[in-house]
């Protein structure tokens, strides 16, 4: 009998707190390597502070952290090496350009050469070859969104975090960011993508998690979630 | 009538919209400016004699009255049309008209340093002219009238010159009207005939009624003062029409930078290098920085190239050069990443690292700025002496490296979601960038007179000078890099610059 893959995402009490306000009041969570993972629920639930625990951006009140084996809290740079962060709101530097920002992101993340051809196939994938010299404070929101799926996906990290990635985003850029998804989990990489669109996640994930009130109320097969039923026993969840 | 009512609408959502300390300190920093004007309007007129007599007072107020014109032109003209009092982001939920628009500008143009100095100098001036036998309420009616009149007409400039940037070849052409207005202010300086056309200037007549108010001569005190009103009246109403107009333009030249093509450069050579061609882009990509800088480098250049300054009084350039470049955009430095933050933040890289950029491309500014205003002002300066220079050149870097020290500091313990697109954006509130730019214009001019002084004695002593100044603010600078380096503080920083 094999024992059971090292979760790449191993959360176990997190708790974050700004001030008097408690953005996640004890989420336990954890991804496999290969998987992807749905993060859902109401506005303010919790669920872009837990992404942003996770990327290394907020440090966690309390709690155990561990990113693809790193604590978050000691081992912050190794972390931030491991995952792709797509963050819920903008995520572009505005006077830059895409591949700009793609030049940055190669040189801190030490990419071996040749790491032009990639950004130039993932650019061209999500239709922003044409725009790639362009400074990004003229894009639109779907542009934005899109460009940062393509930032977060750039290195082929173990751990890829979407915060709502399909925000605003047309069908064709749809279509591109869950091939990204699923080329990372073939990948053996672990996805966890937050999103309010509930149909979408049932089609990149495997497994779902719905947070409320900065908890985590339920863990279920993201399959559980589908169609009609689904769709009723998600809205039991939110209230 | 509509536009007075939103307008007070908008005050109260912003009002509303203080918290915490801000609540506290917001009412008593506007009480504050309050009591100092009221003073400035009062105290002068019961002082003896100074050295400074109120014959030479008399003779200063026509300059004084018509300065604060040419700085409330300037401010509105170099904002595009004045402060914002609501952010545009924030406003285009709302039904917020020109008229309106032009009325929160009109109201926030007072909270600027160099127009509250200009203001409380001509109150001031008036009132030790009227002495204390004389009608001082009167007399400093007509001062205050003509502010009124003066930021009014200013505002309304300020619409205007951005209605033509708007419009087809407009850059170039306000370009070139500036050009020609400095050089007419350098040839009237250069050939000595400023004192006449100041004599010629309609501030003496406003000079005249304040003298008249003074002693009890109702007629032309009254006339006067009734005539500025009406003035002011009308500049608000044309303000408001010329408003209306540049709503109606797009802003072609920020439109142009946001939608601009950028060739590739080769990838950078190191991480620092990368760091600092990201940051180095949030400043010289955005036209209100770059049009800033310009500005701030230029104009007290050519005022000291026209006033023949010497070389014993330079140092203080450098320092009102540094302390207005950080209000750019360096005392929230982190707003350039705006949305981008927290992408930036989840890139594996050291904080000391993205500090040392910040801080280097901050000094890059106030130090190309102050370079090329020294450059101008060294022009008919003469040969200066072995300690003149190295006093000039050690007060220069000493307050780039101060005012880099105090901005970051303040850009780490208060940072604030602002955007920068649109030149009327300025990187904290308005009432925060007049406590800013006086505790900066304090600072440095104190450090600048410093260095003025120390030039007189040997070269030796600016450098024995300028090391506790430097150690001072290089403590200053690791203090701040501690604080930026801890995740709690940089979250903080980096979550609400993003927001």
């Amino acid at each position: 009998m094999s024992a059971a893959p090292c979760p790449a995402v191993d959360v176990s009490g997190l708790r974050v707190r700004f001030g008097s306000v408690e953005a996640v009041a004890g989420i336990d969570l954890r991804v496999a390597p290969g998987t992807a993972t749905a993060l859902l629920g109401r506005n303010g639930a919790g669920k872009s502070t837990t992404m942003r625990v996770l990327a290394g951006v907020v440090p966690p009140t309390e709690g155990r952290v561990l990113v693809a084996g790193h604590d978050v809290r000691t081992e912050t740079l190794a972390v931030r090496h491991e995952t792709g962060y797509c963050p819920d709101v903008g995520g572009l530097v505005p006077r830059a350009t895409p591949w700009e920002h793609l030049q940055l992101s190669a040189r801190l993340r030490r990419m071996p050469a040749g790491w032009q051809d990639r950004a130039r196939e993932l650019l061209d994938r999500f239709e922003l070859g044409g725009a790639r010299n362009r400074v990004t404070a003229g894009f639109s929101h779907g542009m934005g969104r899109r460009m940062s799926v393509v930032l977060a996906a750039f290195h082929r990290p173990p751990v890829l975090l979407l915060d709502e990635p399909f925000d605003g985003v047309d069908p064709l850029g749809v279509e591109a960011t869950l091939e990204v998804v699923a080329d990372a989990r073939a990948a053996g990489a672990a996805v966890l993508v937050s999103t309010h669109l509930r149909e979408l996640a049932v089609e990149a994930c495997q497994q779902a998690v719905v947070l409320r009130g900065g908890a985590a109320v339920a863990r279920t097969s993201a399959a559980d979630l589908a169609g009609e039923d689904g769709a009723g026993a998600y809205r039991a969840l939110l209230d | 009538m509509r536009s007075w009512t939103d307008l007070g609408s908008l005050l109260a959502f912003r009002a509303a919209g203080l918290r915490g300390r801000a609540r506290r300190v917001v009412p008593g920093a506007l009480a504050l400016l309050a009591c100092l004007t009221v003073a400035a309007a009062v105290v002068p007129a019961h002082l003896p004699e100074q050295s400074l007599g109120r014959a030479d007072a008399r003779a200063a107020l026509p300059s004084l009255l018509l300065s604060l014109l040419v700085v409330a032109v300037l401010s509105a003209a170099a904002s595009g049309g004045g402060r914002e009092l609501l952010p545009h982001e924030q406003g285009v939920a709302f039904p917020v008209g020109a008229t309106t628009d032009h009325l929160g500008a009109l109201l926030l143009a007072p909270l600027n340093i160099a127009w509250l100095l200009q203001a409380w100098a001509a109150l001031a001036a008036t009132s030790y002219v009227a002495g204390p036998g004389g009608h001082l309420l009167a007399a400093v009616a007509v001062p205050t009238a003509w502010l009124l009149a003066a930021t009014a007409c200013a505002q309304a400039v300020g619409w205007a010159v951005e209605w033509v940037r708007r419009g087809p070849r407009g850059v170039l052409a306000v370009r070139l009207a500036g050009l020609l207005a400095a050089a007419g202010a350098v040839a009237l300086l250069v050939t000595g005939t400023l004192a006449d056309v100041l004599r010629a200037a309609p501030t003496e007549a406003v000079a005249r009624a304040a003298d008249a108010g003074a002693h009890g001569r109702w007629g032309p005190w009254a006339l006067t003062t009734a005539t500025l009103l009406a003035l002011a009246v009308a500049a608000v109403a044309v303000g408001a029409r010329l408003a209306g107009r540049v709503a109606r333009r797009p802003a072609r030249e920020e439109l142009r930078a946001e939608t601009a093509v950028r060739p590739a450069r080769p990838d950078p050579a190191s991480d620092l290098l990368a760091l600092l061609r990201t940051d180095r882009a949030g400043i010289w990509r955005s036209v209100p920085m770059r049009r800033g800088a310009f500005v701030l480098a230029v104009l007290p250049g050519l005022v000291a190239l026209g006033g023949s300054f010497g070389w014993d009084s330079l140092g203080v350039l450098p320092a009102l050069v540094a302390s207005g470049g950080a209000l750019l955009f360096g005392v929230n430095a982190w707003c350039l990443d705006g949305r981008g933050a927290l992408w930036r933040e989840s890139l594996p890289v050291s904080p000391a690292l993205t500090f040392v950029s910040r801080a280097v491309v901050l000094g890059e500014v106030l130090l190309g700025s102050s370079v090329l205003t020294l450059v101008l002002a060294s022009l008919r300066a003469g040969v200066p002496t072995a300690s003149q220079a190295v006093a000039v050149l050690c007060a220069m870097v000493v307050v780039v490296v101060q005012v880099v020290a105090t901005a970051l500091t303040w850009s780490v313990r208060h940072p604030s979601a602002v955007h920068l697109r649109s030149a009327r954006a300025t990187p904290a509130p308005p009432l925060v960038m007049v406590g800013y730019s006086a505790r900066l214009a304090v600072a440095t001019t104190f450090t600048g007179l410093t260095f003025d002084l120390a030039g007189g004695l040997s070269w030796v002593w600016p450098l024995l000078l300028a090391a506790p100044y430097l150690l001072w603010s290089g403590l200053k600078l690791r203090r701040t890099a501690r604080a930026w380096a801890a995740p709690v503080t940089r979250a903080r920083v980096v979550v609400t610059v993003a927001s």
